[in-house]
């Protein structure tokens, strides 16, 4: 599915201003502030649940996700099969616990491709302007503008189904906002008192870039890397479910969920728990996201401040 | 700051108006049906139009009104009838698509056609005789048959119909059945003669076994309008066809079996609802009436509903998957023999279809003519198996199964099919395609084994030649065994009914012994429909026919 | 201004350009052709080689583009590998059920979102916030396929309140227009009204926090005055950027939801053509979404500048 969160309203000026030396204890602050939300501190708690299913998932799940036994099929919950099992036997919980892995795997590397090449994108876009900025800017437009699952499904469709290839497939999707994001607060950034007074102080455009403009625009990206997340997720689950993406048996909540459906009346459970782990793990994404955003923006900071509470 | 202020909320109210005019224009603008240039269609599209809409929207409700309007026969009204796939053309000669048949089953007749037994019976031909050199057809048309357009319906139709079917250039999908014809002549406007090259005993099931074998009307190939507006002779005809009504039909006045009453439907509407729950619960909630799958999961529950009647019966389609003999080490019989040993063809067909199905080591199902009992294979015989691939020295064996999230049995059957093999050391990998993909895949035959199914046939020779033949245009697997084609070959032209089955159980007994298919399963053919559906059966060749159905209110 | 609009008019028919020749390599790309799917099993070289060069399949990709393209340019948009008719029919009867959808969707959006997002940002840290902004994040986490599927079974069938699926033209009948696009209507709705919440209370609370406002209050207007006059004009802005770009996606991005409720959009058909390469089907239907698409932001990007001239670069 499409990432609608858009271009946000370019950041204020205010902290622009000031000079690097701060950095460091802004990070601090901002951890601080993070920290005292407390939707934040669960999101990161789930997350990190998440992150300990992924990489141990296999070996402590109860059973082995390809481990067929039709007898047993369409069971519920019971103590043996904590979520049931689903159309073929096989244990639904130990498949939600390895599905962690597919999920967090593409969404953690499909947003990284689309923050390595549209960040950069971004950046040499705003601040060099002009032509450059015209035709990357309408190269991103194209790309923006394609519905994002035909595009996704065209890409996998020409490279072949896989999760490597699903990353790939979404990473393209979701360049454009990265590249939009950036530049746009690059263009905010470029024209304030302190960068200017460093350009006629002489500075070189990469010593400009390097230490004003990029550690100001990371406030924003960082926001978008984990929205992005959320919906990468989403995303995957999408592609999963028209059957496309990770091959079978691996385990992906998106496709769980597209077998489950067509079982909904003899076993809820099938879809239900998928489905649950994938609003969890988003809505996680999103309050780490939204705790991010408050500490970093600092007209949000300033507000969560004065009253006091996260 | 207080210009913008202004400006911004001027923007709002110009912004409203604009929203509220572009919904109310996109809502008044309806999904127009296709423009159709026949003058009885057009009038009676926007009447047809009219009545199936009330019909639809409100469910099952307003079928008394159109039995009022239109039915001089009791149960009069238009059947709402769910599809799970789209049509694409409606030309019978050039379609492939399983939609378009069922609906093309109503609006076309063949020159003979599958009776309920699927013995070839009159249709458009009333009776015909053979040589004694067996080598010339010749058939009595039947009388009073008119076209859709009114046209009175003669030989020459039939015989344009089968020249443009074989026409090389034309490029229809069934021409290669028509392979040993070698002219088809209308001597009178009531006779057909058809020449064969060779005897050919299945002549009938190839020029009539499906409406891909259709007579059409030259007049609307002449002017181009023979995808998007069919006209046949059969008893129902084409209306309109748009996305958000599906294709409307209406009843035929005119039908060659309009004496009997038929047909007593004053309609048919098929929709199209892809998703199989969704459709189902269209279907329990009476929004429509038949439907042409079930969820295999739901048969026990749904049999025991009494809102809806679910019929099933054996079909002649077969699941199978096939491994790749031009690839080493699947070119070793001995090693396609393990696989078809080491599987359980009864839990795979359960897991895949819940019962409803029949394991088969063989194509022909069970209950036809042409069935022969041969299973050579135990079910799940670990040790067997692996003393045949250790017999073949291979150890560590990887196969790559080809499916397609198209064909969701597929995907179930290889899961299943990896558990068991896992069993004998053998690693399954999947690879999941769309069908786009699987068929070029397929055809350049860049797979270690593909799965897949095949319709179901009539005749043996359609379940054999073209896929196990050393010339057959569908063996992708690349089976070549010079004793099974000359029997394939002699069982073409052999006369004598017992005689070719003779020769079709030898020739069948070397592919499974072979192991050029491994088969799987027959499912069985499951149609479901409201308790005020009557007149219907379901068909072991799958065709839907409306011609005696009717739906009291 | 006229400037502006003029240079945005160009580059986004620059835009389409490009989209044209994205979709025609990258479908060209895809493994099968729409004569190899329409033969299916039933694969002939013979009759394959005579319905590619019919379908003029076999000439260099190069010509290929440049001959849709001619013929695009003069209003021809080619006919369907699939089933024979003009493209442009096709794209036109579907059009209607896509653009209804998105403007009902939108509609439940802004419904649901606005007034709730003013609100939680006026009362910010109330009971009203903290609810609505948990429901808000329930709503962004569930995928739509989910969502829509419930709903049937709730609705439809369980409940028997309103119709499962299928789309009925507002000119046939008003209230079974009504009836069938309400549920995917609230299903994409709801979804898309979560995104815009958030973004409505956060823009009403920066509104809020602006010195304009403390003015405004320390001048002595009643908080009822200060919000209508002060705070909404200008978070107005914000929030107009997010509903067109929301809008855009609307159009574009509910492929799944329409399969799901047989609804006869272009999404749907846009599906279907790329597992078909109905390479004239989907290289119209993309062209279309994208153009709604563009021309959306275009309109989008418009007001703002004509609301805010710094954006005018």
């Amino acid at each position: 599915m499409a990432d609608p969160t858009p271009t946000a309203p370019p950041p204020a000026t205010h902290d622009a201003g000031e000079p690097i030396a701060e950095h460091r204890s802004r990070m601090r602050v901002t951890i601080d502030t993070v920290l005292r939300n407390r939707l934040a501190v669960i999101g990161l708690v789930v997350l990190a649940l998440l992150v300990l299913a992924a990489i141990f998932g296999p070996t402590i799940a109860p059973y082995d996700i390809n481990d067929i036994n039709i007898a047993d099929r369409l069971q519920g919950l019971s103590s043996s099969h904590w979520f049931g099992t689903d159309e073929l036997g096989r244990d639904v919980f130990s498949r939600v616990l390895v599905g962690a892995r597919v999920s967090l795997t593409v969404g953690f590397i499909a947003v990284g491709i689309a923050v390595v090449i549209g960040v950069p994108i971004g950046l040499v876009s705003g601040f060099y302007g002009g032509a450059t900025d015209s035709w990357l800017m309408r190269l991103m437009d194209i790309l923006f503008s394609l519905p994002a699952i035909l595009l996704a499904i065209a890409i996998l469709a020409v490279l072949g189904p896989g999760i490597v290839n699903a990353m790939i497939a979404i990473g393209i999707v979701y360049t454009p906002i990265f590249a939009r994001i950036t530049r746009g607060s690059v263009l905010t950034v470029k024209e304030s008192v302190f960068v200017r007074a460093a350009r006629s102080l002489g500075a070189t455009d990469t010593r400009i870039l390097r230490s004003h403009i990029l550690p100001n625009v990371v406030a924003p990206i960082i926001v978008q890397t984990s929205l992005s997340l959320a919906f990468a997720i989403l995303a995957e689950a999408a592609l999963s479910f028209l059957g496309l993406g990770v091959q079978p048996p691996e385990p992906a909540w998106g496709r769980m969920l597209s077998e489950g459906r067509g079982f909904f009346q003899q076993a809820p459970w099938m879809a239900i728990f998928p489905g649950l782990a994938i609003v969890i793990t988003v809505m996680a994404f999103n309050f780490v996201g939204d705790g991010l955003r408050d500490a970093l923006d600092p007209q949000q900071r300033s507000v969560i401040e004065s009253r006091g509470v996260g | 700051m207080a210009k913008s202020t202004q400006r911004g909320a001027a923007l709002v109210r110009i912004l409203v108006v604009l929203f509220v005019v572009a919904l109310v224009a996109a809502a008044c603008s309806s999904g127009e049906s296709v423009d159709v240039d026949d003058d009885s269609t057009t009038t009676t599209a926007a009447a047809g139009g009219d009545e199936t809409t009330t019909t639809a929207a409100d469910g099952g409700d307003e079928t008394t009104t159109t039995a009022a309007a239109g039915g001089d026969t009791g149960g009069g009204a238009v059947l709402i009838a769910a599809q799970g796939s789209e049509p694409d053309r409606l030309d019978p000669h050039l379609t492939s698509a399983f939609a378009s048949f069922q609906v093309l089953e109503n609006v076309y007749d063949t020159l003979v056609q599958p009776g309920a037994d699927l013995s070839m019976e009159p249709a458009l031909a009333e009776s015909w005789e053979i040589s004694d050199d067996n080598l010339t057809w010749t058939f009595k048309m039947r009388e009073g048959v008119t076209w859709h357009n009114g046209r009175p319906f003669t030989a020459a139709d039939v015989e344009y119909s089968f020249n443009r079917i074989m026409d090389p250039d034309f490029g229809a999908a069934n021409a290669w059945r028509f392979g040993a014809v070698e002219s088809v002549t209308a001597v009178d406007d009531m006779t057909l003669e058809i020449k064969v090259t060779q005897p050919t005993p299945n002549l009938l099931v190839s020029i009539g076994g499906f409406k891909g074998m259709a007579i059409v009307p030259q007049e609307i190939v002449d002017d181009g309008t023979i995808d998007t507006n069919p006209v046949g002779t059969g008893p129902f005809k084409f209306v309109s066809s748009s996305p958000d009504q599906g294709i409307v039909l209406e009843r035929n006045e005119n039908y060659w079996r309009a004496d009997e009453g038929l047909p007593y439907l004053n309609g048919i509407q098929f929709t199209q609802i892809p998703d199989p729950t969704v459709k189902l619960t269209n279907l329990q909630t009476g929004a429509v009436d038949w439907v042409d799958t079930v969820p295999p999961q739901q048969l026990s529950a749904l049999e025991s509903d009494d809102s809806v009647v679910v019929m099933r019966v054996p079909g002649g389609d077969y699941h199978y998957f096939a491994l790749n003999q031009t690839r080493e080490p699947f070119d070793n019989p001995d090693v396609r023999r393990a696989i078809a040993t080491a599987i359980n063809r009864e839990e795979i067909a359960e897991a895949a279809q819940f019962g409803a199905a029949v394991a088969n080591q063989a194509a022909i199902p069970e209950g036809t003519f042409w069935y022969y009992d041969y299973a050579p294979y135990p079910t799940a015989d670990a040790a067997a198996a692996q003393a045949l691939l250790e017999g073949a020295g291979v150890t560590d064996l990887t196969i790559e199964f080809l499916v397609t999230s198209d064909f969701p049995e597929t995907v179930t059957q290889a899961q299943v099919i990896s558990a068991q093999l896992a069993e004998i050391g053998v690693t399954v990998e999947i690879k999941d395609v769309d069908f786009g993909t699987w068929l070029d895949l397929e055809g350049s035959g860049e797979f270690d084994a593909f799965m897949l199914s095949w319709i179901g046939n009539i005749d043996p020779d359609d379940f054999y030649y073209a896929q196990h033949h050393s010339d057959g245009g569908f063996n992708f697997q690349g089976y070549s065994n010079p004793d099974v084609d000359a029997l394939l070959d002699e069982a073409r032209v052999e006369t004598d009914q017992d005689a070719r089955k003779a020769l079709y159980d030898e020739a069948a007994a070397m592919i499974i012994d072979d192991a050029s298919y491994i088969y799987l399963y027959n499912p069985q053919n499951i149609n479901a429909w409201s308790p005020r559906v009557s007149g219907y059966t379901v068909r072991g060749d799958n065709a839907v026919r409306f011609v005696e159905t009717r739906l009291d209110g | 201004m006229t400037n502006y609009v003029l240079r945005r008019f160009g580059q986004m028919m620059l835009a389409l350009l490009g989209v044209s020749v994205i979709v025609f390599a990258l479908i060209h790309l895809v493994p099968g052709d729409p004569i190899r799917v329409a033969l299916g099993t039933r694969f002939d070289p013979d009759t394959y080689a005579a319905l590619s060069e019919r379908a003029g399949l076999d000439r260099p990709i190069v010509v290929q583009y440049f001959a849709w393209l001619g013929s695009a340019l003069t209003g021809d948009l080619g006919v369907s590998f699939r089933s024979g008719q003009p493209v442009t029919t096709l794209l036109l009867e579907r059009l209607p059920a896509t653009i209804t959808l998105a403007f009902a969707a939108l509609f439940v959006a802004i419904v649901v979102s606005i007034p709730l997002g003013i609100v939680s940002a006026i009362r910010s840290g109330s009971k009203l916030d903290y609810a609505s902004t948990a429901a808000s994040q329930v709503g962004v986490s569930v995928p739509d396929f989910w969502a829509g599927i419930m709903y049937i079974l709730l609705f439809a069938l369980a409940l028997s309140w309103l119709p499962p699926s299928g789309y009925v033209s507002i000119l046939d009948s008003p209230i079974d227009w009504l009836r069938h696009l309400a549920l995917p209507a609230v299903t994409v709705g709801l979804i898309s009204g979560s995104i815009l919440f958030r973004f409505v209370r956060s823009a009403v609370l920066e509104a809020l926090h602006q010195d304009y406002t403390r003015t405004a209050r320390a001048k002595g207007l009643s908080e009822r005055e200060v919000i209508t006059r002060h705070v909404l004009p200008n978070a107005w802005i914000p929030i107009i950027t997010v509903v067109g770009l929301q809008l855009g996606f609307l159009l574009s991005g509910v492929i799944v939801v329409e399969v799901i409720f047989a609804w006869p959009g272009l999404g749907r058909l846009a599906l279907l053509s790329v597992q078909d390469r109905d390479f004239t089907v989907l290289q119209g239907a993309v062209l279309l979404i994208a153009a709604m698409f563009l021309v959306i932001n275009l309109i989008v990007d418009v007001l703002y500048a004509y609301v805010d001239p710094r954006v005018r670069y």
